[in-house]
């Protein structure tokens, strides 16, 4: 392929300056990456993209002409464009509910094992938010040790997902005024496992035919990911982790180092991760990298299992969702770790090109020719440290010539846990009401979601981010989004200096940067814990606030649950891609229109970020109106 | 003249022609039997990506008169008088390459053939056999959205005609009948915004890299 053929195919492709030349090297190279693929994949299915598809049973596959006037209109089963449309959007949802949910799980079983003293490596490292987390679900702390009061929680954990109890104890963090609507509209969350295991029956043929009913539940299993699963998650891991304080770090592919032997986290769950994380600093593992030429270990996180790293430890982070085969590209990475979730299947080809070992850790997620050692608490440390020496003796066949390290790493700021953000305001969040209620700060929206190739990478969340914050608008980011954000230089304080002038003193006073990074897509559960805490303070639900999320350049099934919490919990959500719904018009006018009568939010689409952001605008200032601030 | 006609807006690119016409030009004309056959059929029409996640599904027009035809060195391509069609004899040709480049759609390819030595040219036979059994062809069978239409051109033609003087004069009456669902105009309206917003081809001043790069530009346009 011509040089400046590459070079325009590059410009299309991301805004990323440090992925730039290594995407430059795939297309010289033959490499295949995601942008090919989607490339090879053109055309998509329209069937498929309006949601009209229905693959589910052997009667099938059915699909409804969407120009009304001539083709099939109903599946063989006499489904009709809402049902099927209906049908494909609850499964979408609840897998990503089902993905969140189950990574709680495996954190919150951790936690058992910990105090059962069954766990290698592990402790508990947050009492603090041990005992915020007992005394909120009921369970005694005076005079007991740690590990009981632990185990009592991971059991009571545990039993969310299946409790007969018909509720889920963290969703009664909402305020009242939100858990009513809820009730009135009766999509309560019962139980974690329950609402997924409903839809998945609700989707069997013959189980309704009604489309708002399927919806509704749909936000119901929402709602158990949101304030049960994906909090879970978070709660637990800060407790065995540590809750995240401000701290700085580094990001993008010039994170990697030439003259040390790499290793990239890869994946979701920080359990196997944390243990690598101390493995490294073994003095024995140390040694033996220098013995093999190495000037030491270096650990870079990519995705959310990087996000819970920098967050933590500040840990460096790689990149986003479309930098995991780049990571690989620059022949640098000696081995990658996965665990699961947005673990691209071709992860091993691209590292075949290279030295690179694979290594895949989750039983659930086993990917052909990668290296598999299995993690389990039980021997978690052992595993780690078994890891590390692969990495390091695969260093050793690394070849200098192949690598290509491309760019200086940019600074940035992570660790803005509901907790820090208080803590950065003076113990409680009164700053924060004021400078929304006098203005200063218009409102604030949660940017979350991933990246998806059909968006140039990164363009849709950092110029939306950078066009909310001019207008005063506070960005606060987990996920894909926040590295975004960090690899374009918004996560810093400076960056401050790009906000509306109220946003802007605010910043200055206290040192932040307008965008904070709350964490992995799991710690979504954080930005519904500050939307409470903000709702509560001003005795109003969270639909009464001028808040909004966006996920602009999302792609993921997670992302679709995200969305619909974030919606289900009162916090109006646009989406820069459409969802498979546009083959039914009575979905789409459901969930842009009248779920506002139900949960006092809807969606929006809209894939330009500057129309995002007028729409964001104009729905924050409504709400200011509705306060009378 | 009976041929396909092709409704643009009509087509989502789920390329169910493609996978039809396959299977109608394997020897078991069977889905699942047409994968273990050798060579596999390939299909002889092709939806291709255009601007703004729109598609266009591409076959042989049946042209009269054909270049193809006209160019052929061997005449192994030849008009079927009896369904007027353009046919290609593949024992008689020479893979030359003549008729590909002549052919004004780029609709011809080159396959290896069962018990022939040599490539030939294949493209839409407009399922001759179909049409001699008073059937349509398979790839208008099988689009659901119809997209493809098979029929007399001026008949189909005039019933274009019919609907746009009744949707002008409703128009100008203040009465104004959509042809396009709602939902289906607001997906494309988001459609031509993503093509903008990344790697996809869009209409909107944007350099086509793609285009250039497969030499697919202008100059097949100006035909």
């Amino acid at each position: 392929m011509d040089k400046s053929l590459i070079k325009l195919k590059v410009e299309e492709r991301t805004i990323d300056e440090s992925a730039k030349p290594l995407l430059e090297r795939t297309l010289e190279e033959g490499i295949e990456t995601a942008w090919d693929r989607l490339e090879k994949q053109q055309p998509q299915c329209g069937f498929g993209q309006l949601g009209l598809c229905c693959n589910r049973c052997s009667m099938g596959p059915c699909r409804i002409d969407p120009f009304e006037k001539d083709g099939p209109k109903r599946g063989v089963c006499g489904a009709d464009a809402d049902l099927i449309v209906a049908r494909n959007l609850l499964d979408d949802l609840v897998t990503g509910a089902a993905a969140h949910s189950d990574h709680g799980r495996e954190v919150v079983e951790t936690l058992l094992m910990t105090a059962e003293g069954k766990s290698q490596g592990y402790e508990i490292l947050d009492k603090e938010k041990l005992y915020t987390v007992a005394k909120e679900i009921g369970i005694t702390t005076e005079g007991r040790n740690d590990t009981d009061i632990a185990k009592d929680i991971a059991l009571s954990f545990l039993e969310e997902y299946g409790t007969i109890k018909n509720s889920i104890d963290l969703s009664k963090r909402a305020p009242e005024p939100t858990q009513d609507k809820w009730a009135k509209a009766g999509i309560l969350p019962r139980s974690v496992d329950r609402e997924i295991v409903e839809a998945m029956h609700r989707i069997h043929m013959g189980v309704g035919a009604d489309y708002a009913n399927i919806l509704l539940h749909g936000l119901r299993a929402s709602l158990s990911d949101g304030w049960g699963g994906s909090m879970m998650a978070t709660e637990v891991s800060d407790i065995l982790f540590g809750t995240p304080e401000i701290k700085e770090s580094w990001v993008n592919l010039g994170t990697l180092k030439e003259d040390m032997v790499n290793i990239v986290l890869h994946g979701h769950n920080p359990v196997l991760s944390e243990m690598v994380v101390k493995a490294v600093k073994e003095q024995e593992m140390v040694d033996l990298a220098k013995q093999k030429g190495a000037k030491g270990i270096n650990l870079v996180g990519m995705c959310c299992t990087g996000n819970e790293l920098l967050m933590r430890r500040g840990i460096p982070i790689a990149g986003n969702l479309l930098n995991q085969e780049l990571a690989l590209a620059t022949g640098a990475v000696d081995v990658m770790i996965i665990d699961y979730q947005c673990i691209f299947p071709s992860i091993t080809q691209v590292a075949s090109c290279f030295h690179t070992k694979i290594v895949s850790t989750s039983e659930k997620s086993k990917v052909p020719g990668a290296v598999h050692m299995e993690f389990h608490p039980e021997t978690a440390y052992d595993t780690a440290k078994n890891i590390v020496k692969l990495a390091i003796e695969t260093y050793e066949q690394r070849n200098p010539d192949r690598v290509k390290i491309p760019a200086k790493p940019v600074k940035m700021m992570a660790g803005f846990s509901v907790e820090a953000i208080k803590k950065a305001l003076g113990g409680t969040f009164q700053p924060l009401i004021d400078a929304i209620a006098n203005g200063s700060i218009k409102g604030a929206v949660g940017m979350v979601g991933c990246n998806n190739p059909k968006i140039k990478q990164d363009y849709g969340h950092v110029t939306l981010g950078k066009e909310l914050i001019k207008r005063n608008i506070l960005v606060v980011e987990t996920g894909c989004a926040a590295i975004a954000s960090g690899k374009a230089g918004l996560l810093l304080p400076e960056a401050a200096d790009l906000a509306g002038d109220g946003l802007k003193s605010v910043c200055h006073a206290l040192g932040i940067p307008p965008v904070l990074h709350m964490g992995s897509c799991v710690d979504c559960s954080r930005i519904l814990v500050l939307a409470a805490e903000l709702a509560k303070a001003l005795n109003v639900g969270i639909d009464q606030l001028p808040l909004a999320g966006a996920a602009p350049e999302w792609y993921s099934q997670k992302a679709v649950s995200i969305a619909s919490y974030f919606v289900a919990s009162g916090v109006y959500t646009v989406l820069g891609l459409p969802p498979k719904i546009f083959g039914s018009k009575n979905v789409i006018d459901l969930l842009t229109s009248g779920l506002n009568d139900v949960v006092g939010a809807t969606y929006a689409v809209e894939p330009g970020p500057v129309a995002a952001a007028d729409l964001i605008e104009k729905h924050i200032d409504s709400k200011r109106k509705d306060l009378g601030i | 003249m009976k041929n396909v006609f092709i409704d643009l807006e009509k087509c989502i690119g789920c390329r169910h022609c493609e996978v039809a016409c396959a299977i109608e030009h394997s020897s078991g004309k069977e889905l699942f039997s047409m994968y273990f056959e050798v060579p596999r059929p390939q299909p002889r029409i092709s939806v291709k990506l255009g601007v703004d996640l729109m598609t266009f599904p591409n076959k042989c027009q049946h042209c009269d008169p054909a270049p193809c035809m006209e160019v052929c060195p061997v005449n192994a391509i030849f008009r079927d008088v009896k369904t007027d069609t353009v046919q290609v004899q593949e024992e008689r040709c020479i893979s030359c390459g003549m008729c590909a480049m002549v052919c004004p759609y780029g609709a011809i390819q080159y396959q290896v053939r069962p018990n022939l030595p040599n490539e030939v040219a294949y493209k839409c036979d407009s399922c001759i056999s179909r049409l001699e059994n008073g059937k349509e062809p398979a790839c208008v069978e099988a689009c659901v959205t119809n997209a493809l239409v098979f029929g007399e051109y001026n008949e189909i033609i005039a019933e274009k005609q019919r609907g746009i003087s009744l949707n002008l004069t409703r128009e100008i009456q203040g009465y104004k009948e959509e042809e396009m669902p709602e939902n289906i105009k607001a997906f494309r309206a988001l459609q031509r915004k993503v093509a903008q917003l990344g790697p996809l081809p869009s209409s909107q001043n944007k350099i086509n890299v793609n285009e250039k790069i497969k030499g697919a530009s202008k100059r097949w346009i100006s035909h």
